[in-house]
């Protein structure tokens, strides 16, 4: 069943809430559901089925238009969804690139062919994505970029490194950002392919998080021959236009946060209620430490809700996105250490209800440590905001 | 009756920026509510039975704002709410209070059991011709100073609107019922977080100047990434201050009430928290009584307090407990 078709299948005046809310719950297997003894880790092929089960339920891609699978709505209608989603303890998704970052990178500077090709692909899961910019001389600062693309006969023949890569070893499409020229021609030169990544000469190895996962990796390219119909827009134009798409997108993606959020505080307060013996709620500083985590949930609400409301009223936001990527990120480190602290003091024997809270507050802890690293860290969104927003002097 | 379609909250910015500069020059409190009313400000809100404008809250915000934002020494918020509650219940009164004739405030903190008592908190008391008590079982009186109520001086925080203590023997007065002040008291927390925005705005704004303008060792403040930090986590809580504002008054938003909480409290917090950094900023500088951060700080701690926030952060407690049980 197409998208559409089954997206339709809410009745004609339920609103994309209400279905989104009626079709998770009835829909979210137990092993997928991260506040239940059944949770488990699950595979990449069951993740894939309930992500795709999502898109045919119309509850990803909202906002895609309907040629490519997408459900051809609004931002407003993304944010209900969004909402949603949050609210429901699930896993994150596995092709976050292919849907947040590739998939709008190519609607922007893609050619119809590739729009045909890639964008249906990534929703219905067929296609995951991962994004090749990072490299080891190249963290934050993305005009180190040493990976080289020359263009030959056969197509472009690409040879460095990056690292950093979440997912690469799942993906089967990479984001690789690579340049045409010398290092010293920093932001110049530079080109996006939509890489294969079963390509010869493509050497995926594996790094082991702190969280004990192997999600993140590092990718070899090796005299890989890219055919010139995988490139993304023309050298400096595909960039271009993908910095300003990622200056929306920074606002727009994973708009779940302030909501899972809420769901992982909910969690962890319930936990602790449902034994008499788990002490920390009858003291008043983790009541009260409890409530101000509550209180920056609303606030950053207030952030997503209020750039959702500002593009929609077509308002150019640029540097305001950084708002809430490191508003989150640093109250919900905050909270996960809270978080920590709390379940550390549960029994021994403590019920099923406790060890799941437990096991996933761990999880969230030890994860939390990344956010304020991944898509731009708190110094760069820092300085993103001293330089562009309030565009102080920075020199004699 | 005039609507939203035919004005926009920012026409009254320039407006209320003026007239704030104006009162700064003003002799005391009845000229500055001469100029506040002049330019229809006290009326904001008030129905035009009694010579208000019928706005909605939206409309009032960024009249605080400018006021926060320009150390204005008047009951501004409390003349905008008691005019609009008064309406209806005592028209000559609302009509008072929106031709600046009668300033009017609010002790916001305390109840009285029954008709006595002391409660607190009551900007500008000494100044004002009538104060709104708040009693136990919810309503609100206006008591009148000298008859049945005393106005004590405290020392405060806030420079601009000192607080007073108000002791009441026999309250009597127009009242307000329990619905009324339950809605002055909502409305008030998304008004006291204006004030506040308009405070931090002007602190984040003379730190940046300052950083800018101030060389040491040869470069300005600025060059210095831990100051440019500083300044850019002031410009985050500003602008988390700010989309909260919005939010609170939102169609859109589906939990007004716990987003105006949020608001207040986190202006509360986030907006004192830019107050300091703005005094740090300017070193020694922002420690000395002229630089005028202080009187920012004092008016943020003053607002916090009057708006109960120690209160309402265990208020979120007890709903985050309830909803979670």
């Amino acid at each position: 069943m197409t998208q559409t078709a089954l997206a339709e299948t809410r009745t004609g005046e339920q609103s994309m809430a209400a279905h989104a809310r009626a079709w998770l719950d009835a829909n979210l297997p137990d092993a997928l559901r991260e506040d239940r003894p059944s949770a488990r880790r699950n595979t990449v092929a069951e993740l894939c089925d309930w992500e795709a089960k999502l898109h045919r339920a119309g509850l990803v891609g909202a906002t895609w238009p309907k040629e490519y699978g997408g459900g051809g709505l609004g931002l407003r209608a993304h944010l209900d969804i969004s909402r949603e989603i949050g609210r429901t303890p699930m896993p994150e998704s596995v092709n976050s690139i292919g849907k947040e970052l590739a998939g709008p990178i190519i609607m922007a500077v893609g050619r119809p062919e590739q729009k045909a090709e890639y964008l249906p692909a990534i929703l219905e899961m067929r296609d995951i994505w991962c994004q090749g910019f990072s490299e080891p001389n190249a963290g934050s600062d993305l005009a180190g970029l040493r990976t080289r693309a020359v263009q030959t006969a056969d197509g472009w023949v690409v040879n460095g490194q990056k690292i950093w890569t979440s997912g690469a070893s799942k993906s089967r499409r990479c984001l690789l950002l690579a340049r045409t020229g010398p290092v010293e021609d920093r932001h110049r030169g530079l080109v996006l392919f939509a890489l294969r990544t079963d390509t010869p000469g493509v050497d995926i190895r594996e790094i082991q998080s702190i969280d004990g996962e192997r999600s993140f990796c590092e990718v070899f390219l090796n005299n890989v021959v890219i055919p010139e119909e995988d490139m993304l827009g023309s050298p400096d134009e595909g960039w271009a236009a993908a910095t300003r798409v990622l200056s929306i997108e920074r606002a727009t993606n994973r708009m779940h946060r302030a909501w899972r959020f809420e769901n992982q505080l909910n969690h962890l307060v319930s936990a602790c209620l449902s034994d008499p013996a788990t002490r920390p709620l009858a003291e008043s500083t983790y009541r009260r430490a409890l409530a101000e985590v509550s209180v920056n949930i609303e606030l950053l609400k207030g952030h997503v809700e209020t750039l959702v409301g500002s593009l929609i009223d077509g308002q150019e936001i640029g540097p305001r996105g950084s708002l809430p990527k490191l508003f989150w990120s640093e109250a919900h480190q905050g909270f996960a250490r809270l978080a920590l602290e709390i379940v550390s003091q549960f029994p021994v024997e403590a019920s099923d209800t406790l060890r799941v809270a437990r096991k996933r507050m761990e999880d969230i802890y030890l994860k939390s440590r990344a956010e304020t690293i991944y898509a731009g860290t708190t110094e760069i969104q820092l300085d993103i905001i001293s330089k562009r927003i309030l565009q102080l002097k920075r020199k004699a | 009756m005039t609507t939203d379609t035919e004005l926009n909250p920012e026409d009254f910015v320039e407006t209320a920026r003026a007239v704030t500069t104006a009162c700064a020059e003003a002799a005391g409190l009845p000229e500055r509510m001469d100029l506040l009313a002049e330019a229809g400000l006290t009326g904001i809100l008030a129905p035009e039975a009694v010579g208000g404008m019928d706005l909605p809250l939206g409309f009032a915000m960024p009249v605080l704002r400018s006021a926060g934002g320009g150390f204005l020494a008047a009951p501004l918020l409390e003349c905008m709410l008691l005019a609009r509650a008064f309406a209806g219940v005592d028209d000559a009164l609302a009509r008072a209070i929106v031709s600046g004739e009668m300033p009017v405030t609010v002790a916001w903190s305390g109840v009285l059991d029954g008709t006595s008592g002391v409660v607190g908190r009551a900007p500008l008391a000494e100044a004002c011709a009538r104060v709104l008590v708040l009693r136990a079982d919810g309503r609100g009186v206006l008591v009148t100073p000298g008859e049945g109520a005393m106005v004590e001086t405290e020392t405060t925080l806030d420079l601009e609107r000192p607080e007073a203590r108000v002791r009441v023997t026999a309250a009597s007065g127009p009242e307000l019922s329990a619905d009324a002040v339950a809605r002055l008291k909502a409305d008030a927390l998304v008004l006291r977080a204006s004030l506040i925005l308009g405070a931090a705005e002007d602190c984040l704004s003379r730190a940046a100047d300052y950083a800018q303008e101030r060389v040491q060792f040869g470069r300005p403040l600025s060059a210095n990434q831990s100051i440019q930090h500083h300044l850019a986590r002031d410009c985050l809580a500003v602008e988390t201050i700010r989309n909260n504002i919005q939010r609170s008054i939102s169609p859109e938003c589906a939990v007004p009430a716990a987003a105006a909480r949020a608001t207040f409290v986190g202006a509360a917090t986030l907006g004192a928290r830019v107050a300091e950094s703005a005094i740090q900023v300017h070193g020694g500088m922002g420690f000395t009584w002229e630089v005028p951060l202080h009187r920012h700080l004092r008016m943020i701690k003053a607002l916090a307090a009057q708006g109960g926030a120690a209160d309402l952060i265990e208020a979120v407690a007890a709903d985050l407990l309830a909803n979670a049980a």
